[in-house]
């Protein structure tokens, strides 16, 4: 970790916030203004911050700056390049879902300090539905490490470039990774603790201005991360030919966010109660089981 | 990390580390008790990392965000106090539990300034951590699965006392209306 790091961390989150904001007007069939949209936002911040006449207003003005900071924090884990890395740690794979742990509390924290009913049961549904992506997310980190022998993410991609991309190995554990991340970064179709048409913003509802700037800045930032961390951990990250490195990653990146925005746009947004089932009888043991066949492939093959 | 670094992130956590603690038991909100002793959980990985713990701190801010979380939920679940009205207190027994805590601080400390720490940081492949990983692995896993399974059967068993009758209520006693 250089002292440029946070600078280049910062650098990337607010050039790929623009890029990701681009990519979401593509998706939904409009031709991207990242000039028009960026003053339109920047033209938002003079919109004055509300103030929600709650005892716990004191969380609701917390929360914004909490979620970028987890979101911050899942960026800088991800391996970009093989010199290119924010935070690097023996453990990274599972640094990073203890950073998108704390979009938890900061959801609830939104909804909960906002103090109007709908933005309460938004928080609320994201704790509910907590287990159902964290247990996932925790658990297939731990799956894709064990064939590496080693938490750290550049390891990880390290190894696919020398043997098969972690998406062919275990696409068990791709297929249950890829909905826990959508619903850690709030992605549709499981957004339902924001969800716009039912609750109306939910837990975010309240928000304007500023906040809602870093919100709407965190959300993008989160998706950035989870795309990139995607494209690292199962699709061999900045391994191929011809291209340059850098070049590879941010392809694949772009690729899975593309993928994750399509998809909530085609599918309609899971009822509560569904997902609910889905995320405990599937998700969970589903987590579990994924962590024994893992460990039964990498005694097979890799060993 | 350097040893500056290490004192510049070690005592302002610790600082704030007691003062959100000792916030839990002052406020009489579930849901700000629950959040504070996230924040004193989670600035308590922060010094396992300014000490060089790395997989100790990463697994702390790991797990507590999660449970104290799921804390929050149960807490606001079960023990609503809206604005103090019910007089519910987060401490009970005062004066001995304050006697117990200052005894037992006491203790720790004791014990903390009078060990001999072992000073050299030992490889990943010594005899020590090999054995260490060996039984946490081997033995002691058959009493860390029952404490696990033992959680989980009393907070299910828990919710199941507090709401009898399942999700669609309690049907009234033969001759009541209600």
């Amino acid at each position: 970790m250089s002292d440029l790091t946070p600078v280049a961390i910062l650098a990337l989150a607010a050039v790929g916030a623009v890029a990701v904001a681009c990519l979401e007007t593509l998706v939904a069939g409009l031709r991207p203004a990242p000039i028009g949209a960026t003053r339109q936002a920047l033209a938002g911040l003079r919109e004055p911050i509300s103030h929600p006449r709650t005892y716990d207003s004191w969380l609701f003005h917390l929360a914004p700056g909490l979620l970028l900071v987890a979101a911050l924090s899942a960026l800088a884990m991800v391996p970009w390049a093989p010199g290119f890395r924010g935070i690097e740690l023996e453990t990274g794979a599972i640094l990073f879902p203890a950073a998108l742990a704390y979009v938890t509390p900061a959801v609830f924290m939104a909804g909960w300090g906002g103090g109007s009913p709908l933005a309460v049961i938004g928080g609320f549904r994201f704790i509910a539905l907590m287990l159902g992506y964290a247990m996932p997310i925790a658990m297939v980190a731990t799956a894709v490490a064990a064939p590496v022998g080693s938490l750290r993410p550049a390891a990880i991609v390290d190894l696919q470039g020398t043997t098969v991309p972690m998406a062919l190995a275990q696409p068990y554990s791709l297929a249950l990774w890829v909905p826990a991340v959508m619903a850690v970064a709030l992605l549709p179709p499981f957004d339902v603790a924001t969800a716009r048409g039912e609750l109306g913003g939910g837990a975010f509802e309240r928000y304007t201005g500023l906040e809602a700037a870093l919100i709407a800045l965190a959300r993008r930032v989160l998706l950035l991360a989870v795309a990139g961390m995607t494209a690292a951990l199962f699709l061999s990250g900045w391994h191929g030919p011809w291209l340059p490195d850098w070049l590879w990653m941010a392809v694949k990146t772009a690729a899975v966010a593309t993928l994750m925005l399509y998809a909530g746009r085609r599918m309609p947004r899971l009822e509560i109660e569904r997902l609910l089932t889905l995320a405990w009888k599937v998700a969970v043991p589903g987590a579990i089981a994924a962590i024994v066949l893992a460990g039964g492939t990498t005694l097979l093959f890799y060993v | 990390m350097s040893d500056l670094t290490t004192a510049l992130v070690f005592w302002p956590a610790g600082v704030l580390m007691l003062v959100t603690a000792l916030y839990v038991f002052i406020t009489s909100s579930m849901a700000r008790a629950g959040l504070l002793l996230l924040a004193a959980l989670a600035l308590e990985g922060l010094l396992f990392l300014a000490l060089a713990s790395e997989f100790l701190g990463v697994l702390m801010l790991l797990m507590m965000s999660a449970e104290m979380v799921i804390m929050v939920f149960f807490m606001v679940m079960f023990m609503p106090d809206p604005g103090g009205l019910m007089g519910m207190d987060m401490v009970h027994d005062k004066r001995r539990s304050a006697g117990a805590a200052v005894v037992v601080g006491l203790l720790l400390a004791v014990v903390a300034v009078l060990t001999d720490w072992p000073a050299q940081v030992l490889p990943p492949d010594a005899p020590d951590v090999r054995a260490i990983g060996f039984e946490v692995m081997g033995r002691s896993m058959f009493s860390f699965l029952f404490a696990g399974m033992a959680i989980l059967f009393t907070m299910v068993g828990g919710i199941m006392v507090a709401k009898q009758g399942g999700r669609y209520g309690v049907q009234a006693p033969a001759g009541e209306v209600r």
